[in-house]
């Protein structure tokens, strides 16, 4: 760390150094993107992972928080951040060259907070509407529903992205078509069998080749981190079951971690075991969702209903669990809710061997089909450079051979006390992607094997403060969700609910690199990668 | 030669492939039948006993319920689903005293994260396992749930458990 | 008496009756008869299929499938149909109305033709073309027209797509169903479908040109399996892709027709590869037997047809319901790649067979009919 506060101070010497928990860099917005260059291309610890992107309007200022990490190493952690007074006009500096995930991230931070970024191709607003009054996430936003009304006329999508771009003479406003004149244009959503969800992929075709995709989001936006904003925290746990809502537990798992971590709440023995179990378990269930799902994608419905069979057993476990299949409300601050059911550990351990069986008939009956084959082997191609550039983590990122499994490089909860393999695959295509996927089942089987039958007696959850009250500060969190790493940003004012909270979701980077795999493939490929990368809309729009 | 030989190899691979597809659908034509045909199997239906339908304060043979109106799950409610109403009333011995007037709740906001439950200081409040509750308006969804002329229950009884199905360890928080 | 009820029309001497009673009449009526006849065998045959279909389907995938109207649902396609009568057809503009009403037509046409060159049993047949087998491949191939005709007028993009996957689909297709057949009437020397049943009395063909037929049969039915739109070759629906493909404009009937002659091509393949290969509707009859033969006489032909036929139907189910849809170049590279080549050459050896004499028939003489 030293070496690094060296280098920064070498490069922008008014730099802020602050050594908290997570070293935090302050600089001013014009030298943001040399330090982040800088940081990126350090030999010995390449901080080439941009994890999350936070908007932030601190009351006067409005900033932004970049938490950068190192594809070699993905526990070392660096925040950097940056601050403009202009709120009328605030401008700050693109990373979108140097990090690709940047793009969608900064549009989003123009939509919710109006900070336009210099020298991002493509400025458009994410989420919201072009004509959306007000940006939400600012302090002093108006929510008053007349100044936004629902509007129940279509509205013509306008493929003209406005920019502003650095040239030798001072900064241009510009505009640029996304689209030529001529493309032949489909709409792939918002109402599509295949968008697993409201996604709208505007798809321009040569034949049955596609030519270019844009992608359109927010037709769910729930602003779901503004109405935190007025939550107290075992409030604010109720959403995250609703982001990806196929990996409930383990997100909910991840705010409660952030919250006891910045309370000092100790969890209970037990309740870590249960949560484990719990966060294993959701994750076959997530990840016979995604093979189903793939499966129904490239037109086998058989194959989509057997996944959905054996995922019913998961459920119905859950269902007995904590009361709930798909919104699975289990975590609370300090421990779980409910205990395990008196039968929970002779169902586990019947589900086991059972799922080894599927396992098999799963890769009888499709792993090795030609026609699956055909489809899938050198479909989607992502290399390693840019699963990191667009932040692909999960069962996806790691199909392109990059090393990102939380679970391994920044254990938490039991699982530096199991044994497991993390699966890295180097093929990078829709194949490996798909069999990632199928091996991290017998994976997590596995781990939950070593847990079953070890849960100790006690609490199952610490007594907590009636209000939950988190000292003054910034906590990250992060967590491996099903499709990759999800994160938690808390920035507390020492109240009872939090100043800003931000959620980073891995099927929004998922999404975003959609249009840089599916170029040039056919469009029933184009299906079948976004069956492989298997992002989840909830959580992109939240 | 090379590629005569890929050729052919490519095409019995693929039809072997193809048949060990179909065998393994072959079996499953065979195999158990998933469906659950619903009206029809209500009677054996089993519903989780933590599966959370509607919410109820539970009444006693007396019409005795255990709100006191305190209001805190009104305030841990996440989308304003819970309306206490309380009144003051006068007790015999001249004390002003709360009581719950009208307690509603409104299935249509609810997202049954249970904060309500756990929070509530005198266990007044759980959640039933009536899963059928499909209404034609939504007024309907806005339901009362303290019976008509119940009151509070005076002295503290044994509090039953939330689920008393649980077996082992079946305790709430 | 039960041999008699294979022959129905001779049995009830219904054919005689007409002709005493209405004379020089006759023949009007007795083709309108038929016409009726067959179309209410289509309409029927199609609900059954659909019943079928869905039942098959659902034990497949581990499911019961329809089961709320009438005891098994076994009315469920009545309630169908019935709901697809009722339902408005919607009007959508800036389509090509002509070409948009008609395509339907086209497509129910195109089977409806086939449907009365098929030989359901015994003398069940409405007209017995000399030239049935290419009659067949001709008049069936009219369906794409429909489906062209579909994509393009309803000025959806997904149609369109689904419409140009479809041209080159048939396009392929049809010449491999047709070499499979050819090879055939290569073996029978005859092009009409009651001869070829004829010479199918002890041997069928399947095994009379023994390799080379069996794989004219596989390709015939991968083939025609491609032809009937239905997965792994559903591409130009592809609902994951296209949502409903070439007819996703469609309502009410008009959509009833797609989905009416999809059920019947199903049918109609299936049913002339039972004719071809799998002797039609000649009972198993093995030379030398002949109480066993006699017995098997005692089964109607026209269900030995139809069993036959039901068990190449289960077979395309069966593979419909085991695969995923192909990509459009896996679709034409199987074809060009692989069906054709082996076709041409299946064609040559079936020609060597037959003129070196190696046919089963030729080997062993008893078993000629």
């Amino acid at each position: 760390m030293e070496n690094i506060k060296k280098l920064i101070l070498n490069v922008v010497p008014g730099a802020v150094i602050e050594n908290k928990k997570i070293f935090t860099v302050t600089v001013e917005p014009n030298k943001l993107h040399l330090l982040a260059k800088t940081l990126r291309d350090y030999a010995a610890i390449p901080f080439d992972f941009l994890v999350k992107l936070i908007g932030m309007d601190s009351g006067g200022k409005l900033g932004v928080i970049y938490m950068l990490s190192s594809s070699t190493d993905v526990s070392k952690e660096i925040v950097l951040k940056t601050w403009t007074e202009d709120r009328e006009n605030p401008l700050l500096y693109s990373v979108t060259d140097l990090f690709e995930t940047a793009h969608f991230n900064e549009r989003e931070i123009y939509a919710l907070l109006g900070i336009r970024f210099i020298n991002n191709p493509d400025m458009r607003r994410f989420f919201l509407n072009a004509d959306w009054v007000g940006f939400p996430l600012r302090k002093d936003y108006d929510a008053n529903p007349e100044l936004n009304p629902l509007s129940l006329d279509s509205k013509e999508i306008v493929d003209i992205a406005p920019r502003i771009m650095e040239t030798e003479n001072g900064l241009v406003e510009e505009t640029v078509n996304i689209f030529e004149a001529d493309d032949y244009i489909i709409n792939i959503g918002p109402q599509h069998p295949s968008t697993h969800g409201v996604m709208h992929f505007r798809t321009a075709l040569d034949g049955e080749i596609v030519k270019k995709i844009d992608v359109h989001s927010g037709y769910i936006h729930r602003g779901i981190e503004k109405l935190s904003e007025n939550l107290t925290y075992p409030q604010i746990l109720h959403f995250t079951d609703r982001l990806d809502y196929l990996s409930a537990n383990i997100n909910r798992h991840g705010l409660c971690m952030c919250v006891e971590k910045a309370a000092e709440i100790e969890v209970p023995e037990r309740a870590q075991y249960i949560r484990t179990i719990m966060d294993e378990l959701n994750r076959i269930d997530s990840h016979l969702l995604a093979w189903s799902a793939m499966t129904n994608d490239l037109g086998a419905t058989t194959a989509f209903i057997y996944g959905m069979r054996e995922r019913e057993i998961i459920l119905q476990m859950f269902d007995k669990i904590c009361g709930g299949r798909l919104i699975i409300n289990h975590n609370v601050i300090g421990g779980v809710m409910f205990d395990i059911y008196y039968d929970f550990q002779k169902d586990v351990k019947a589900l086991i061997p059972y799922m080894r069986e599927k396992l098999v008939e799963y890769d009888r009956f499709f792993s090795h089909n030609v026609i699956a084959l055909g489809r899938m082997i050198g479909i989607g191609m992502m290399s390693k450079e840019d699963a990191i550039s667009y932040a692909v983590t999960g069962p996806a990122g790691r199909a392109s051979g990059w090393s990102c499994d939380l679970r391994k490089h920044q254990p938490y909860s039991l699982y530096d006390k199991v044994e497991f393999k993390e699966i890295i695959r180097n093929e990078g295509d829709a194949y490996a992607r798909y069999l990632n996927r199928l091996d991290e089942i017998e994976e997590s089987l596995h781990i939950i094997e070593q847990l079953i039958d070890n849960i100790p007696e006690g609490e199952i959850c610490t007594k907590t403060k009636a209000i939950i009250k988190l000292p003054e500060g910034e906590y990250f969190q992060r967590i491996e969700a099903t499709k990759g790493e999800f994160g938690v940003y808390i920035e507390s004012r020492g109240e009872k609910t939090p100043y800003r909270l931000k959620f980073r979701s891995p099927s929004m980077a998922l999404v975003s690199a959609m249009p840089l795999i599916c170029k040039g493939e056919k469009i029933s490929d184009f299906i079948g990668i976004g069956g492989s990368m298997d992002y989840v809309i909830p959580d992109i729009d939240r | 030669m090379n590629s005569i030989l890929k050729y052919f190899n490519g095409l019995f691979t693929g039809i072997k492939s193809l048949l060990i597809g179909m065998s393994v659908t072959w079996k499953e034509l065979w195999t158990k039948k998933v469906t659950q045909q619903y009206p029809e199997n209500r009677a054996t239906l089993v519903i989780s006993d933590r599966f959370r339908c509607e919410l109820t304060i539970p009444h006693d043979e007396n019409n005795e319920h255990a709100c006191t109106a305190c209001g805190i799950c009104q305030m841990n409610c996440p989308n304003g689903t819970i309306n206490v109403l309380s009144a003051m009333i006068e007790t015999e011995d001249g004390k002003k005293k709360k009581i719950l007037d009208t307690y509603t709740w409104d299935l249509g906001m609810c997202t049954f994260c249970n904060l309500c439950v756990i929070t509530c200081p005198s266990d007044a409040i759980k959640f039933n396992n009536q899963y059928e509750n499909a209404v034609f308006t939504r007024s309907k969804m806005i339901q009362k749930l303290n019976h008509k002329g119940s009151k509070l229950r005076e002295k503290k009884k044994e509090q039953p458990l939330k689920f008393p199905e649980g077996g082992l360890k079946d305790q709430v928080l | 008496m039960l041999l008699e009820f294979s022959q129905p029309l001779e049995y009830t001497g219904l054919a005689n009756w007409f002709d005493t009673t209405l004379g020089s009449w006759s023949l009007p009526v007795k083709l309108i008869l038929v016409a009726v006849a067959l179309l209410a065998a289509y309409a029927i045959i199609a609900m059954i299929l659909i019943y079928v279909e869905r039942k098959i389907t659902a034990f497949f995938q581990a499911r019961i499938g329809p089961n709320r109207v009438g005891k098994y649902g076994i009315l469920q396609s009545v309630a169908d149909v019935i709901k697809i009568l009722l339902k408005e057809i919607i009007h959508i503009n800036n389509v090509d109305k002509f070409l948009f009403f008609a395509a339907p037509f086209f497509m129910v046409v195109a089977s409806m033709l086939t449907f009365g060159a098929i030989p359901f049993g015994k003398a069940l047949q409405a007209v017995d073309f000399n030239i049935g087998v290419l009659y067949v491949t001709a008049v069936s191939s009219l369906g794409i027209i429909g489906v062209l005709l579909a994509g393009w007028s309803s000025n959806n993009k997904y149609s369109m797509i689904g419409a140009m996957r479809s041209g080159a689909q048939f396009v392929s297709y049809e010449l491999s169903a047709g070499f499979a057949l050819m090879t055939i009437v290569v073996l029978t020397g005859t092009m009409s479908f009651s001869e070829m049943i004829a010479k199918q009395e002890f041997c069928w063909n399947i095994f009379n040109g023994h390799i080379s037929s069996i794989i004219a049969f596989v390709i015939y039915l991968i083939s025609g399996h491609a032809e009937t739109n239905r997965g792994p070759f559903d591409l130009p629906e592809a609902e994951s892709e296209l949502t409903a493909g070439y007819h996703t404009e469609y309502s009410g009937l008009q959509f009833g027709f797609f989905y009416l002659a999809e059920y019947l091509n199903m049918f109609i393949i299936a049913s002339i590869a039972t004719t071809v290969f799998l002797g039609g509707w000649m009972p198993i009859q093995i030379h030398g037997f002949d109480g066993f033969n006699q017995v098997m006489w005692y089964i109607p032909s026209y269900a030995w047809f139809f069993g036959k036929t039901g068990v190449l139907i289960f077979l395309s189910l069966w593979v419909r319901w085991s695969f995923p849809r192909l990509r459009i170049d896996q679709l034409l590279n199987l074809e060009w790649k692989y069906l054709l080549p082996i076709n041409l050459v299946n064609i040559l050896v079936m020609v060597i067979l037959v003129i070196a004499g190696l046919t089963l028939t030729d080997l062993f003489p008893i078993l000629a009919s």
